[in-house]
């Protein structure tokens, strides 16, 4: 390369010119104005931080990590992972109890799995709430996901999996925590869906929760410790000509940009093998190598919303694609907004005014839709909208299983 | 995935062409990198304010006397006439009201309180027109917010004869906010409600009493112009805004707004994605553009426009000693000697700023000499034109877009 | 003749306010002296503004100037204690490329130690791992107390110290004519450059302190000093490529030397004889741009694709020996010119050659000479008494801030890096708006601004930026000009004010036109927007 042909540094860090695009589109600066915003917090903070760390800010914990300064940027720098990388490197502050049980999804939920209707019961209990409230900072007003009683993991290997040799075509699966621990029926339509279309489902050989709370927490050793499994098996799926799909935009977003950018595990030989299963779908639809039949008598009246990974990840327009083939379904278009919950981040007390005040342009204009359901592919924007507006939400992979005509489907499929 | 046609750029010229096209096409998607540069906008667009440092009177009779590598001369000038024509009824569908007449350029105000020439302005914008026989005037601003300068700006309308009444308003929302963090006029639209619009105009009430107009900071209203409708309304005197410095509220209402309009009418608009290369056929046509991320899942079209913009959208990037597109890797031609870039006075005729692609005569893109004839290039990454000296950036984006369009749609 | 004439006459008038001049001022009125500084331009402006920054350890002249060398590091180790605040402790390496001697490093480390300079070598994967920066195929590593200084803090906290001990200062002010009775020089008559009136102004004695300008201030007493303009050229990076000065083990050449400094790092110098009726405007060109970076990269191969803010030149005062009017035996040592004895001229002291890192010694050389010539006994202080602003911290001064989430907002732990203990003079006060951020880049707030406005002699906006770098950072004054000419307006005027901005966005454009490509050619154009579109700022005087 010639000299100063290209000026190439981490993150785009220089090719920043100040123009302060992202700061309008923070959700945060808005509803936190102490939150300096991305600008300062990211590019312009960072000249400081690489004079002199003491320069690091404790206020850049409340980046939502949106990634929608991101999107905004003209210049295509990286200032969500500016700042998260910061917090990771410089914010030396150890990690609280509260932060810890949260961000150990996997672990939490397969202790509270197998106690479900007792962990239920109590995480319903108004004093159960006022109790985490002040013990460890949960916030009480947050309804906590219901824990399942029975793994997704164990319902497959019981009641899917022999099933799924009889496909020539394969696909592997990452479910993530949410579909194993909280809603196994997600899961369950998406094994419908796939072998509906002719195709097998397999589990990873060895899943690990994508890291995502853990990174916003800070436990980036143990983030790191579950990615290295994670990127393992998927190479091992990949490499046997699976790909990989998911049913969690988060999940995927994590598993295909944090791991190189936070984590800096290269991933670049499977990157494009990583899908959200509604983008895989509707490739196949797309490209005539799949075809999805709808009964008749599925009537709804639904919006879709984008959450901000899926934003940040530019996949939704298979999702709505998708949604908008189901003949009996009737699209309210709403504006793309963050609903503020940004996983762990709105169950923490101290976050929870912010959280609410974020996504209240969100809440108005679900409630101004009118709508019988809200399609969205994040498990934590569901529990947000569900618990601010009342109205029901369903991932898009469990709304299309509703209104698949599976016997149809399977008939056109089969060739 | 496989599109009637793909727009690269969402910016203003880009959601033009996007909006003109879904008219009359069934498919159309925008790739837009980031927000755009409408984020900067005066509340005005240029059509042509000035040819060779003189005002030109009426922009669309100084077109014929354009040099030939000019967008407008490569139009034609009647051709250019009849699309000028069409574009107060083209933003007035999108919900953005204009005013303003091709045939006689008015003046907008600036921040700083000088006059320069202006096409068509957002109806909440003031312009010269709108302070001519009026004796006394009241400046508004918030108190911290920095981006607004009613010190120059009164001094430039006492210099014109008018008296001066400049008053600091406190608005409790703004002050929390103040207190917080920087005050920008972005977070100032965002922030106001409905209930601080009525304070806002009963306290300019207050102050503006013997007022005849009075010019406000143009922070209001950054999805639409209901708040500022609002102030208006419950105004006694006249209200205008005046722009401010970055960030420019009323371009990330035309941006919402266009792009709001383009989508109602079924277009497809990916932001924040960057398109990374291009397959052409063999008969050079362009059949195939990859984004990053959509990866492999490449997207086909008849035709593609683009609209990436100049060096600011990174639809051109300067290396020291040459200028490259760098998606396609079109044809840009630029002297090697970076001295012939620049001049040395900022304010003088800067020859980088006319950079621009290699085109055929009909805005087709030469890549290693060949057009591609289902491409078309729109606004600032053309060349032969210098938007900021001659006042003409959104007019060559608005018009070569309506241009571009057509001619696919045909 | 009927000539404006100031009541008030000094001991002595200090012409020049760079370091040099500053330093002297400073000293004189700490022993007592009734003193004047006159300065044509603005503290700084000159030479002083335009080098390096670096603290030097000596290292670099040891090989061929012991005198330097000792020099270097004598007032390095008294500038860490008196000027805390515009000192950074960063240490500082001299690597050795493959392409380089390696003999070489044994004859420096000889030298250094001769000198006083603690050099030692180290294993170059030790210094790899100091400074990650430096270019990983060095064979040789030596490690010397270089740091960085802010010249710009350093000769306002002189001017500051001087005026506390009853100095007076004159920006803006030049010396047309040095008053003489007979071959005496007796005092200098000023031109006020706002106003064009012209003062005279009485004193016992006059110190040239004028850097290559001195030139022209000896010839006006009709005497001629032989100075060489050497230009010098350096690249402004965007951010911090290194934290340790990192330099070339070699004999001193071309862009041997990255320092950080504040937010950035510099890479310099070239050097090259100009013309001395150019040192008014010193232009970079294109061929000094690129030897800096194919130099530059060798030591700190990231400069290669590392964002360029910006070029700039300054102009070295080197002067010839007296008997050698060719100009061939140049000195950088320090030159202090009795013109009494040398040419007959009574009053009259020239203090010259040096350099930034040796100020001080140049103003007590000179203070010396002066209280010599007025019988004053009164001992040199400015090696032992702190700088205003670098006087030890007296108890904790946090003060409550904007954000009460964090301790101290970023504005102000920077504005406490730039005046040190002085910051306790900015106002952050919430309820008149000072705590609001101006230069987001480099992180000025409006207290700030109204302070070097009103406190640190600040008439324009490039003197702002020199009190305060705002307009120094990545936008290069883009979003921030306007704002800080908004405060300054109230002083100057609005009509100057705009004046001002445009004379400002032209003096930053000058510095990025001859690195104008990638992002700072985008920056530029986003300059253009703001500027010249969105305000209507444009090349003809307005409407």
């Amino acid at each position: 390369m010639e000299i100063q042909e290209k000026n190439i540094s981490r993150d785009n860090f220089e090719q920043c010119i100040k123009c302060t695009i992202c700061t309008v589109y923070c959700p945060v600066l808005a509803a936190r104005p102490e939150y300096p915003g991305p600008k300062q917090a990211g590019p312009d903070g960072e000249r400081y931080r690489l004079k002199d760390p003491e320069f690091y800010d404790a206020a850049l914990k409340y980046c939502l990590n949106c990634k929608r300064c991101e999107v905004a940027c003209p210049s295509n720098v990286k200032i969500g992972d500016i700042i998260q990388r910061a917090r990771l490197k410089y914010d030396k502050k150890p990690v609280k109890l509260r932060d810890r049980m949260l961000a150990e999804t996997d672990f939490v939920g397969s202790l509270a799995t197998t106690v479900a209707p007792v962990t239920n019961f109590f995480l319903g209990l108004p004093v159960t709430k006022k109790v985490l409230n002040a013990t460890i900072g949960v916030d009480e007003h947050r309804q906590f996901p219901k824990y399942a009683g029975c793994k997704f993991e164990s319902w497959f290997k019981r009641e899917a999996a022999p099933a799924q040799s009889q496909y020539s075509k394969k696909v592997a699966y990452f479910h993530g925590c949410y579909v194993n621990y909280n809603n196994p029926k997600l899961g369950r339509d998406f094994v419908k869906i796939m072998n509906a279309l002719g195709y097998g489902v397999q589990l990873l050989e060895k899943e690990k929760c994508c890291g995502v709370a853990k990174i916003a927490n800070k436990l980036i050793d143990r983030a790191k410790h579950d990615a290295k499994i994670n990127l393992a098996s998927i190479r091992a799926a990949v490499e046997q000509g699976m790909p990989l799909l998911g049913t969690s935009s988060t999940c995927m977003f994590t598993m295909r940009d944090e791991y190189p950018h936070l984590l800096d595990l290269d991933n670049a030989d499977v990157r494009d093998s990583m899908l959200l299963a509604t983008a895989f779908i509707a490739r196949l639809v797309e490209n005539g190598k799949a075809k999805l039949v709808f009964r008749s008598d599925y009537h709804k009246r639904i919006t879709y919303h984008t959450p901000c990974h899926m934003q940040k990840l530019g996949w939704a327009i298979y999702s709505l694609n998708l949604l908008r083939s189901i003949p009996g379904i009737e699209m309210v278009p709403i504006e793309s907004a963050c609903c503020g919950i940004a996983g762990t981040y709105g169950f923490k007390k101290e976050n929870y005014t912010t959280s609410q005040a974020i996504g209240k342009e969100l809440f108005d204009s679900i409630l101004a839709a009118n709508v019988d359901l809200v399609a969205t592919d994040c498990e934590t924007c569901k529990w947000q909208i569900e618990m601010s507006t009342g109205v029901p939400v369903e991932n898009p992979i469990s709304i299309i299983a509703d209104a698949l005509d599976v016997e149809a489907t399977i008939k056109a499929n089969r060739k | 995935m496989k599109y009637d046609s793909i727009i690269i750029g969402g910016g203003l010229s880009g959601l033009v062409a996007g909006l003109r096209l879904i008219k009359k096409q069934k498919k159309v998607a925008v790739f837009s990198l980031g927000q755009s540069a409408l984020h900067f906008s005066s509340g005005s667009f240029g059509l042509l304010g000035s040819v060779d440092g003189h005002l030109v009177e009426s922009p669309v009779d100084a077109m014929g006397s354009l040099p030939a590598a000019h967008p407008y001369s490569r139009l034609g000038k009647d051709h250019a006439a009849s699309l000028v024509a069409e574009v107060k009824g083209f933003f007035a569908d999108a919900g953005i009201k204009l005013k303003g007449d091709a045939g006689r350029n008015s003046s907008r105000v600036t921040p700083l309180g000088m006059l320069k020439p202006a096409w068509l302005t957002l109806e909440d914008f003031v312009t010269a027109d709108d302070l001519r026989n009026k004796k006394k005037c009241t400046i508004i601003n918030f108190k911290g917010f920095l981006d607004f300068y009613p010190d120059f700006l009164g001094a430039k309308l006492e210099a014109a004869g008018m008296k001066v009444n400049k008053a600091e308003i406190v608005l409790e929302t703004i002050e929390h906010l103040r207190k917080q963090t920087e005050l920008r006029a972005s977070i100032i639209g965002r922030t106001l409600k409905d209930a601080d619009i009525a304070k806002l105009a009963s306290q300019i009430n207050a102050v503006a009493v013997d007022s005849d107009v009075v010019l406000v900071p143009a922070v209001i209203g950054y999805t639409s112009d209901k708040h500022f409708n609002d102030l208006r309304a419950k105004v006694n005197v006249p209200v205008f805004a005046v722009a401010t410095t970055p960030m420019s509220v009323c371009g990330m209402r035309m941006q919402t707004m266009l792009r709001r309009r383009f989508e109602q009418l079924g277009g497809t608009y990916f932001l924040g994605d960057q398109v990374s290369d291009g397959h052409f056929a063999h008969d050079g046509r362009l059949e195939s553009i990859a984004t990053v991320n959509l990866g492999d899942d490449r997207l086909y079209a008849d035709n593609f426009v683009l609209a990436t913009g100049g060096f600011f959208g990174h639809g051109l990037v300067a290396e020291p000693k040459k200028v490259i597109e760098p998606i396609f890797g079109l044809d840009v031609e630029v002297p090697s000697d970076h001295d012939l870039w620049v001049d040395k006075d900022f304010f003088a005729t800067q020859p980088y700023m006319s950079f621009g692609l290699s085109t055929d005569d009909k805005f087709h893109p030469l890549k290693d000499g060949k057009p591609v004839v289902n491409l078309y290039a729109v606004g600032a990454a053309l060349g032969g034109y210098d938007a900021l000296k001659e006042d003409s950036g959104a007019g060559v984006a608005i018009l070569t877009a309506l241009n571009a369009a057509d001619i696919i749609a045909k | 003749m009927n000539e404006r004439k100031s009541p008030k006459s000094y001991d002595v008038i200090i012409i020049g306010a760079g370091a040099t001049g500053a330093g002297t001022a400073r000293d004189c009125a700490m022993r007592g002296l009734s003193t004047l500084l006159v300065e044509r331009l603005d503290f700084t402006a000159g030479a002083t503004g335009r080098n390096h920054g670096l603290l030097h350890s000596g290292a670099r002249y040891a090989v061929t100037d012991q005198e330097s060398a000792t020099e270097c590091i004598k007032e390095n180790m008294i500038l860490r204690r008196v000027a805390r605040h515009c000192v950074e402790e960063t240490g500082g390496l001299f690597v050795t490329l493959p392409e380089d001697d390696l003999a070489y490093q044994k004859l420096f480390i000889e030298q250094c130690q001769k000198a006083g300079i603690d050099a030692k070598a180290i294993d170059p994967k030790e210094a790899l791992r100091l400074e990650p920066a430096v270019n990983k195929d060095i064979i040789g590593a030596v490690t010397v107390p270089d740091g960085a200084v802010d010249p710009f803090r350093l000769t306002v906290a002189n001017v500051v110290d001087a005026r506390r001990h009853g100095a007076d200062v004159l920006t803006y002010h030049e010396v047309v004519r040095l008053v003489m009775d007979g071959p005496r020089v007796v005092g200098v008559e000023v031109r006020d450059a706002k106003t064009g009136e012209k003062t005279v102004i009485e004193s016992k004695l006059v110190i040239n302190a004028a850097g290559i300008w001195g030139h022209g201030v000896a010839a006006k007493a009709g005497i001629t000093i032989n100075m060489f303009p050497a230009k010098g050229a350096l690249l402004i990076f965007g951010h911090r490529v290194n934290n340790v000065v990192i330099n070339r083990c070699r004999k001193p050449a071309d862009a041997d030397i990255l320092v950080p400094g504040d937010t950035i790092s510099l890479i310099g110098t070239t050097s090259s004889r100009v013309p001395y009726d150019s040192v008014d405007n010193m232009e970079v060109t294109q061929d000094e741009v690129d030897i800096l970076l194919s130099e530059g990269c060798k030591i700190a191969p990231s400069l290669a694709y590392t964002r360029i803010l910006r070029a700039y030149a300054g102009v070295r005062p080197l002067i010839a020996s007296d008997n050698d009017p060719s100009g061939r035996s140049i000195s950088r040592g320090i030159v202090c010119l009795d013109h009494a004895q040398r040419d007959g001229v009574e009053g009259f002291i020239t203090i010259s050659g040096g350099k930034l890192m040796t100020y001080r010694l140049m103003a007590q050389w000179a203070t010396d000479m002066a209280c010599r010539k007025l019988g004053v006994v009164a001992k040199c202080e400015t090696a032992d008494k702190p700088l205003p602003g670098s006087e030890p911290e007296q108890g904790d001064k946090v003060r409550s801030t904007k954000a009460h989430i964090i301790e101290l907002s970023t504005e102000q732990r920077a504005s406490l890096g730039r005046h040190g203990t002085m910051a306790d003079e900015i106002s952050f006060d919430d309820n008149t708006a000072d705590d609001a951020l101006v230069c987001e880049c480099e992180q000025v707030s409006v207290g700030e601004i109204k302070y070097a406005i009103e406190k640190l002699h600040a008439n324009n906006l490039v003197n702002v930026r020199r009190r305060t770098r705002m307009g120094m950072g990545t936008c290069q004054g883009g979003i921030c000009s306007c704002r800080t000419s908004a405060i300054l307006a109230k002083k100057l005027g609005d009509k100057a004010a705009l004046a001002d901005l445009k004379s400002f966005v032209n003096e930053r454009w000058k510095g990025m036109r001859p690195v104008a490509w990638g992002q700072t050619l985008v920056e530029a154009n986003f300059m253009a927007w703001i500027y010249e579109g969105v305000c209507g700022l444009d090349k003809n005087e307005q409407k």
